[in-house]
């Protein structure tokens, strides 16, 4: 059985599902969904990506992810299931419990994978940037089980795949204990956030000085975007790491994403690289990010992007008045 | 006009659309009037650039030789209805020569690729300024940059073994070559190594490089009194055996205004001036010793604390600040003055205090920081807000001339490695013989007979 | 409060260099430095242990040259530091070296109120390590955790950064936190620290002090096999817009971004 295993339902879940019937499908094995969350709402939406099967581990505790009460709820449920293969999304909940998980079964985990393939015994093949992600390893599991990987978001296709059939079961959950206490939760400010946005607008050392940043945020806001940024810039904090693209930052995917002076390093190309559409913005012709570009415009980013935001906004003026 | 040269060069090698032409009126000097120029060309190769040149030459057009556009001495500022020649295309690395330790390139390409190439053979380039991200090595060999690493390996006049030159008559020449030592003559490479572009257009050069360090340390070293972070400064390299490859000096006016830029704090943020040590050695052991050597001295002569960095990340945190110091003066203080004055080492303590009290008597705030191992200080006057332009243009003049004066007593010079350029023509004077500025006068005619090449620079009116 | 701090090393470097027939990874000539994510970790540890007293013990286990990693950390004030290093532990996925840092620990006796771990290596950017090895201990933990609030003798209280949301948790100790950048500033070492270090005593510990078969870690312990190592192939045939093209790009932008906006595009 392959699980995939989420705390909530949102775009990881569907992708984590879409990827994993086709792995279900070839390695001939049953693929279960496992919901940890406090609220069964949308839940019918799981069903539409293929899974054989939807467990339900609902209970009022599930609203914050803390590890004690997940981990041993998990527990349990792979001891009854006994799961093959097991994955989660690469994300603050993923990277927790995975590792917890894999330290109480003594099995492998691979972190933060861009590719995934089963072979016909079973064995899944999971692949990740390795060194600084300057090339690709393939990881396998071969003795022990379940094989558990994380998955970055982003990173597989979200496709549909009704069955008529899906079972859903409900578990009972019982003695959550918990050593730690939640005090407070301040949600963070609003905005659309990189995994999500259509398009971003990624700046870079490129375009000079902290102050042109605030033409990249003029851009998103026009397009309903979001801005991100490569290292060089959080390093030198001009915009909080929340922004950072790339291997130590966030994987993104958008329809368009555009690398206004960015010069291209392999780790924010690893983070960026399977957008759709990749518009480069820079001085310099020879930036290696021209190289992993669809559009490039040899020009100084601050100036193009000012142009972009005059053009686009000029339009909107029109159509709004 | 611009049709023949778009006859002579080809359309795609022409800009002449006054938007486009607005990048090129400038360079990063502050307060120097920017002028458009009728046209820019971008010549791809020598043949083409002595095309150009001896085309001006036969109509008398002024040319005005650009790299990157870095240049702190509006050297590259086009003079009234001349023509750029931009050497932005001309940016390949013509050959990499592993044996002999030499590269040599055309002028467009950007410094720094040239130390990342020579980086991955284990070598190293010496001549490497503070901007090297984004000047361009013609720009370098055009003012002779110096930069952070001039008291052990010199500045880029010591790794240039040989240049192909355009005349300003088009005639093509080649000077030097890819020896160490050449005495076969007088040294043309050195003439036109600093030459601010008018003497010809430089197309190819063939740079020396240098085994690179294997292990390198840094140490920031806070001080409370300025003077006393000076004084020690010449004992430090008289006296201490080890010669560093950087010591560079930060006020704390200037360390504020990189932590403001950075929005880090440095460490001991209260102290007068940091001053920054770089050495390098050949293993982990020795350099241990010699840090520690200089270490104990540093203390011993009233430092406050030595702090000291020895992997990357810690090294890169305490050269971001140095470098930051100008990128927050550009943000934040957009009028000022950038003065590039160099004194021999022991004077420098003297000018630094004259440069405070310079600032105090016309009412201008200033930054020092700067090259303290080889006598540069990058004295900066800010225009105070709330202070008229006017009053600013009056007292900065006054308080210029007052700091020169002082240099000269010094017995120092105008600019270490910015560059005469059109920003301090008018100082010139000051600093040279009579007898030595007409020989140089003659020495321009020679070659530039019709003065076509980047008239109006470094020459007073 | 004594505070124990998990340290790795990696290479020293921006730009590695790969190896073009094995796939693998140049260290020749490369010096290994604390990872950066750790050096946050340990300023956490260090400046704790300044205001409230006790002491900071680091915890590698790596090869010999470690030891280098570990002597800055004493200098950047780090009280003890303790090397696990053995041939039989190359090649250790993160089970077997959670495993063998959970014997350490426990056949050490080392003694702790708080395990202080970075988010992630740069080099392997796994990020597991620090939670497998509190989990194989039993200790509660937090993870990315972005400031650390209050410390008493019997509790942590810590800001935990994720998607949505900063979430304020309260632990009680002995506890473990996996820590993000933002916890702690690290400092530059001073003079006398790097003298101090030059003398401190490093403890290197092997797989037989720690009382581990040797057949249970390195290679042969690891539930996980690299079985393929090769170069990503990034291409895309880029239409490039300069000089007088430029305003023809912008354009081309424009549309584009509109299409998506407005979203006429598939």
């Amino acid at each position: 059985m392959i699980l995939v295993l989420n705390n909530k339902i949102d775009r990881s879940s569907f992708e984590l599902l879409s990827k994993a019937r086709k792995l279900a499908d070839k390695a001939s094995m049953k693929l279960a969904f496992l919901l940890m969350s406090n609220s069964k709402k949308d839940v019918q939406q799981l069903a539409r990506f293929g899974p054989d099967m939807i467990v339900l581990a609902v209970h009022e505790k599930f609203n914050r992810f803390s590890l004690d009460p997940f981990l041993s709820t998990a527990k349990k449920i792979f001891a009854k299931y006994s799961p093959s293969i097991v994955l989660a999304p690469a994300t603050t909940f993923g990277r927790t419990l995975m590792p917890a998980l894999a330290a109480s079964f003594r099995t492998g985990l691979t972190a933060d994978c861009t590719e995934l393939d089963v072979d016909e015994k079973g064995n899944l093949l999971q692949t990740r940037p390795a060194i600084g992600g300057n090339v690709m390893a393939t990881i396998v599991t071969p003795t022990h089980r379940p094989q558990m990987a994380t998955v970055r978001p982003g990173v597989f296709e979200i496709v549909e795949h009704r069955k008529d059939d899906v079972q859903f079961i409900e578990e009972r959950i019982e003695d959550l204990s918990d050593r730690c206490q939640l005090i407070s939760v301040e949600p963070k400010q609003a905005g659309a956030r990189l995994e999500d946005a259509k398009i971003i607008v990624s700046v870079g050392k490129g375009l000079r000085k902290k102050e042109n940043v605030e033409v990249a945020f003029k851009l998103a806001s026009l397009v309903k975007g979001a801005v991100g940024a490569s290292r060089a810039v959080v390093d030198a904090r001009w915009l909080s790491h929340d922004h950072q693209v790339g291997l130590s930052g966030k994987t993104v995917k958008p329809r368009i994403y555009i690398a206004a002076g960015i010069s291209g390093a392999v780790q924010h190309l690893a983070g960026m690289q399977t957008s759709e559409i990749i518009v480069a913005i820079n001085k310099d012709r020879y930036a290696p990010i021209f190289k992993v570009a669809d559009i490039g415009i040899v020009a100084d980013a601050y100036w193009v992007l000012s142009e972009l935001v005059q053009r686009l906004g000029r339009e909107n003026d029109e159509s709004g008045g | 006009m611009v049709d023949e040269l778009i006859r002579l060069l080809g359309v795609e090698n022409v800009k002449f659309d006054p938007e486009e032409l607005e990048k090129y009126s400038h360079d990063e000097t502050s307060g120097v009037e920017a002028q458009i120029p009728l046209a820019v060309v971008f010549p791809t190769s020598t043949e083409q650039v002595s095309m150009i040149l001896r085309w001006a030459n036969e109509r008398r057009v002024p040319i005005v030789p650009r790299g990157a556009g870095t240049g702190l001495s509006a050297g590259a500022v086009p003079t009234k209805d001349s023509i750029v020649v931009s050497l932005e295309r001309m940016n390949r690395i013509v050959e990499f020569d592993e044996e002999n330790m030499t590269i040599t390139v055309e002028p467009g390409v950007i410094t720094g690729e040239i130390q990342k190439i020579a980086e991955e053979h284990g070598l190293f380039y010496a001549g490497d300024p503070a901007s090297s991200e984004s000047s361009s090595i013609g720009g370098n060999v055009a003012e002779n940059a110096g930069g952070v690493k001039v008291i052990k390996y010199g500045p880029t006049s010591f790794h240039v073994l040989g240049l192909e030159v355009v005349l300003p008559t088009g005639e093509i020449v080649t000077f030097g070559g890819k020896t160490l030592k050449n005495v076969t003559g007088y040294d043309l490479v050195r003439l036109f190594v600093g030459s601010e572009g008018t003497l010809g257009i430089v197309t190819k050069i063939i740079l020396r490089l240098v085994p690179k360090s294997k292990c390198t340390a840094v140490l920031l070293v806070p001080f409370r009194d300025i003077e006393d972070a000076l004084l020690c400064v010449p004992k430090v390299l008289s006296q201490s055996g080890v010669l560093p490859a950087s010591i560079e000096f930060m006020d704390k006016a200037s360390s504020e205004m990189a932590s403001r830029f950075l929005n880090e704090s440095i460490p001991n943020p209260e102290a007068e001036c940091h001053l920054i040590f770089e050495l390098e050695s050949t293993s982990k052991q020795s350099l241990t010793r010699e840090y520690i050597e200089l270490g104990e001295k540093l203390m011993q002569m009233k430092a406050l604390e030595v702090y000291i960095a020895d992997s990357r990340t810690q090294r890169m945190k305490i050269w971001r600040f140095r470098k930051a110091i100008a990128e927050g003066i550009i943000a934040f203080r957009p009028t000022h003055c950038m003065e590039d004055v160099v004194v021999p080492t022991a004077n420098m303590p003297k000018l630094v205090v004259s440069a405070y009290d310079i600032a105090r008597r016309f009412d201008l705030e200033v930054l020092n920081f700067g090259h303290v191992g080889d006598g540069n200080v990058h004295v900066t006057f800010l225009k105070p807000d709330g202070m008229s332009d006017d009053v600013w243009k009056r007292s900065l003049e006054k308080a210029l001339e007052e700091l020169y004066k002082i240099t000269v007593q010094l017995e120092g010079n105008l600019t270490g490695e910015h560059g005469v350029g059109l920003k301090r023509k008018k100082y010139l004077s000051m600093f040279l013989q009579e007898k030595e500025l007409a020989l140089m006068r003659s020495i321009k005619r020679l070659f530039d007979p019709n003065n076509i090449l980047n008239p109006g620079k470094i020459f007073p009116d | 409060m004594n505070f124990l701090v998990l340290v790795k090393q990696v290479p020293d470097t921006e730009k590695v260099k790969i190896d073009p027939i094995s796939g693998t990874m140049v260290r020749e000539g490369l010096d290994v430095t604390m990872n950066p994510l750790d050096s946050h970790a340990l300023e956490l540890a260090v400046s704790l242990k300044e205001k409230l007293n006790g002491s900071v013990t680091v915890l590698s286990m790596g090869p010999m040259n470690t030891i280098d990693v570990l002597r800055d950390a004493i200098a950047l004030g780090a009280d003890r530091a303790i090397l696990l290093s053995d041939s039989a532990l190359a090649g250790s996925d993160t089970w077997a070296t959670s495993l063998a840092l959970a014997k350490a620990i426990e056949k050490l006796n080392i003694a702790f109120d708080l395990m202080i771990c970075g988010e992630k290596s740069t080099d392997g950017e796994t990020g597991q390590v620090g939670i497998e090895l509190a989990t194989l201990l039993d200790l509660p933990v937090v993870s990315y955790v972005s400031e650390l609030i209050d410390l008493t003798e019997n509790f942590v209280v810590v800001k935990r950064s994720v998607e949505d949301a900063h979430e304020v948790w309260k632990a009680p100790l002995p506890a473990c936190l996996c820590v993000l950048k933002s916890v702690a500033e690290p400092r530059l070492p001073t003079l006398a620290g790097k003298k101090t270090a030059m003398d401190a005593k490093i403890e290197i510990y092997d797989t037989e002090s720690i009382g581990i078969n040797r057949e249970e870690v390195g290679l042969k312990g690891s539930p996980t096999r690299v079985v393929k190592v090769f170069n990503t192939k990034i291409a895309r045939n880029c239409r490039i817009y300069a000089d007088k093209d430029i305003l023809e790009g912008i354009e081309r932008v424009v549309g584009l971004i509109k299409a998506v906006r407005d979203g006429e595009v598939g």
